[in-house]
């Protein structure tokens, strides 16, 4: 078994696509679908193979071609594959997505494969204590009702418990299921229409929680009406009850998130001391950001957030101490120094430990 | 530029080329002292080629420089994979891969030579015997072909019960998108989802970090040795001082940091017995995966079910990775009380409750809690402590160079950002 091989190479990849299809193929076509799926410079290689019968899998027609292969070329699923697919048996997750008997006859499947790893390989140590909980047959349900919504763009009717405790009720479109590696937990990124909003007892409407779950205050038109971003824990959601409304113009989520960015990212100053320079550099890769070299030890970078990360972000760069200077923006600066300062009311450095 | 490959045939050299312009994503072609002006233009062509969209360039003063600009909240994949996706191949193996698979789709089974007079015949291909019995048997060993002996002959079938079975399972098919971007070896999700044209419309992870995915060779590598309970020879090239090592240890158990992506190796190192000393005794270590750059198996290890227990029993006591802290002490103790306001500021407790690693949380007086734990190194602790500047009453720990180095650091920050006492 091999990770790195030819047979799931990019090149396969575009070749298979190119002979599966039904249709008769110019070049222009086969370019086309190079240059959509293959690499940058892929077009370069493939064409000339293709055109003197380097690679003779089509039979020519002047300047037309047609796959040798039959219309129903499956590629067979390999060892390496096999065993990927035996080790997600094991993962708790797995039956948000099958039910038992598909879970039975997969592994029936598999009966002579060995897993690629197996649960107890594997160690998180700092993943947060309160998983969502995967075997609840309501939170099952749940979720696979959010799925099904997210990919037919129908809205859902959601009955959700706030941070607080209060039932709020409200429609939404569920854009993306987000997962979070960290805290183990199944987020959804909703459209709610700006108007639509009410608790279950007619009251104010509230936010659905707090802190990480904060409302992004990204907006977007959405035919006629306004779309907000907003983010739901699965595990608070009580019920959910799929609708027939669709959302009939499709919304440009990624705009949305990035419209949401404040427009000063944070910036900060990085002394590389203590290998500070390599640790924030991985510790900050789930971000978008720009690093520039000032001098021989000082780095600078740029990190762009909104203000659903910015508590969390706010803790990250705290963890790093002194090894960091936020630099910019000031919102950022002065929730930092807010919190020093409330440090040192608390504490006065003159009753500080040693 | 005229032998410019846009393919390569090992992934570890590329490997380290993508993840410093990933990691660091600042080095222009002067920073780059390893390697010759020419190897740097080639790479950073490859790279170009393969993550174009992501590569942003910037002109700075001592040059052009490239890096990736990769916002993991935006992605439906990892990026990342398409370096997985470069291997280079010859021109026969692209040919016999598509019409030797193309033959045997009917589930017929047939010899090497039947397959070679097949290809010649359905397709037009002339390929020698030897060729296509090499490709058949290196297919047999990928499990992408069966290989059945009935007396003294060979035959080849493909079985594709399991590739109809997931193209037609809708559920199989979401949870492959979703583990290619959540799970371990999400690399093989992906090769499953773009087998089947499945692509990611639905998922998002919070807190992935792509780089980590580059390491997958060197994690199957320790997985294969852990599953056989062989020892391991590793190459280690240290990150801070770019030093080579190389260590020999029993690998037991894959650390990760769900924070930072990064993962370990956690794995017993033997002291070697001296004349005069028949006990042999060793430690437990970590190292970092993207720091190890070969895996070569050694002989089975004996002990490797007593191994496993005895770091099962001393898992609970680890912060992080450490086994071993400051002080001589075996363990070291942590206090640390905080001031959380009732109720407003319970998410507060939670966080402690939480994030803790099963360190207790006692209320001592109304808007006062007490977080103690016992830990190897203390040390790992002070980011997560930092984390509370704010609120945090006091911090107490046995190793006192740990309080020390909290309330120094503090002090520097506040005169970084010139925090002053206010009167009252």
């Amino acid at each position: 078994m091999e990770l790195f091989s030819e047979i799931y190479s990019c090149y396969y990849q575009v070749l298979r696509h190119l002979l599966c299809s039904q249709d008769t193929l110019t070049i222009q076509d086969i370019r086309r679908l190079i240059c959509g799926e293959g690499f940058e410079e892929s077009l370069l290689s493939i064409i000339p193979k293709l055109e003197d019968g380097t690679w003779n899998l089509f039979e020519r027609d002047g300047n037309l071609y047609r796959s040798r292969l039959s219309s129903s070329f499956t590629t067979p699923v390999s060892d390496l594959e096999k065993s990927y697919l035996k080790a997600l048996l094991s993962d708790p997750r797995i039956g948000l997505f099958l039910e038992q008997k598909q879970l039975e006859a997969l592994d029936k499947m598999l009966a002579s494969v060995a897993p690629l790893w197996r649960p107890e390989q594997f160690y998180y140590f700092d993943r947060f204590a309160d998983s969502d909980p995967y075997e609840d047959e309501n939170y099952r349900n749940c979720f696979r009702t959010l799925l099904q919504a997210q990919k037919q763009n129908r809205y859902v009717d959601i009955d959700y418990t706030s941070p607080n405790g209060n039932r709020v009720h409200h429609h939404y479109i569920p854009a993306r299921l987000e997962y979070s590696v960290k805290n183990d937990k199944f987020r959804i990124l909703a459209l709610k229409p700006a108007s639509s909003a009410k608790n279950l007892h007619g009251r104010r409407q509230e936010q659905p929680d707090t802190m990480s779950d904060k409302d992004t205050g990204s907006t977007v038109n959405s035919g006629t009406r306004h779309m907000k971003l907003e983010i739901l824990n699965v595990s608070r959601i009580q019920s959910v009850k799929l609708m027939q409304k669709t959302l009939s113009t499709p919304v440009d989520l990624n705009a949305m998130i990035q419209r949401s960015y404040y427009k000063e990212p944070l910036r900060l100053r990085i002394v590389n001391k203590r290998n500070a320079l390599e640790r924030a550099m991985l510790h900050f890769a789930n971000y978008e950001k720009n690093t520039t070299k000032i001098d021989e030890d000082t780095y600078e970078c740029l990190i762009y957030y909104n203000q659903n990360m910015e508590t969390e972000l706010l803790i990250e760069v705290m963890s790093f101490g002194p090894m960091l200077t936020v630099l910019e923006n000031e919102r950022f600066l002065n929730n930092l120094k807010a919190r020093l300062q409330k440090q040192m009311r608390i504490v006065p450095p003159a009753e500080e430990c040693p | 530029m005229s032998d410019f490959q846009e393919l390569v045939k090992s992934f570890p050299k590329t490997r380290e080329y993508v993840r410093d312009f990933f990691v660091y994503g600042f080095k222009t072609r002067d920073e780059f002292k390893e390697k010759s002006p020419r190897t740097y233009d080639n790479e950073r062509r490859r790279l170009e080629s393969w993550l174009g969209e992501h590569v942003r360039k910037d002109h700075v003063s001592n040059g052009s420089n490239i890096s990736l600009a990769i916002d993991s909240n935006l992605l439906d994949t990892n990026p990342l994979f398409r370096v997985w996706k470069t291997k280079s191949f010859t021109d026969n193996d692209i040919v016999l891969h598509f019409l030797i698979l193309d033959l045997l789709q009917d589930g017929a089974e047939l010899t090497v030579e039947e397959i070679t007079g097949g290809l010649l015949e359905k397709y037009e291909a002339l390929f020698d015997v030897q060729t296509v019995r090499r490709k058949c048997n290196a297919y047999e060993k990928e499990g992408l072909l069966n290989k059945k002996k009935s007396g003294k002959t060979v035959v080849f079938s493909i079985d594709n019960s399991l590739a109809v079975w997931i193209r037609s399972n809708e559920g199989m098919l979401d949870a492959l998108t979703f583990y290619q971007m959540a799970g371990n070896f999400g690399i093989v999700g992906n090769y499953l989802s773009e087998q089947f044209n499945h692509h990611n419309r639905t998922f998002r992870v919070k807190h992935s970090f792509c780089v980590h995915t580059l390491e997958e060779e060197i994690l199957f590598d320790l997985l294969d040795a852990m599953n056989r309970k062989t020892d391991v020879h590793l190459e280690i090239k240290s990150s801070k001082n770019g030093v080579l090592n190389t260590a020999d240890c029993t690998p037991l158990q894959i650390f990760t940091s769900t924070r930072s992506g990064r993962r370990f190796l956690c794995g017993y190192i033997k002291k070697s017995s001296s004349a005069n000393s028949s006990r042999v005794s060793g430690r437990f270590t970590c190292y970092r995966l993207d720091s190890i750059k070969t895996v070569t198996p050694l002989d089975q290890s004996e002990e490797y079910e007593e191994l496993l227990a005895r770091l099962d029993r001393n898992r609970s006591y680890l912060w992080g990775v450490s086994f071993q802290g400051n002080t001589r002490r075996h363990l070291d103790r942590l206090a640390m009380t905080i001031q959380a306001l009732e109720p407003s500021e319970q998410y507060i407790v939670e966080r402690l409750k939480r994030e803790g690693r099963g360190g207790t949380v006692t209320r001592t007086e109304p808007n006062v809690y007490r977080y103690e734990i016992e830990v190897f190194d203390c040390g790992e602790m002070l980011p997560w402590i930092r984390t509370f500047i704010g609120r945090i009453l006091s911090l107490e720990c046995t190793d006192k160079s740990v309080e020390q180095r909290f309330y120094r650091d503090l002090q520097t920050m506040y005169r970084m950002y010139l925090i002053e006492e206010m009167s009252p």
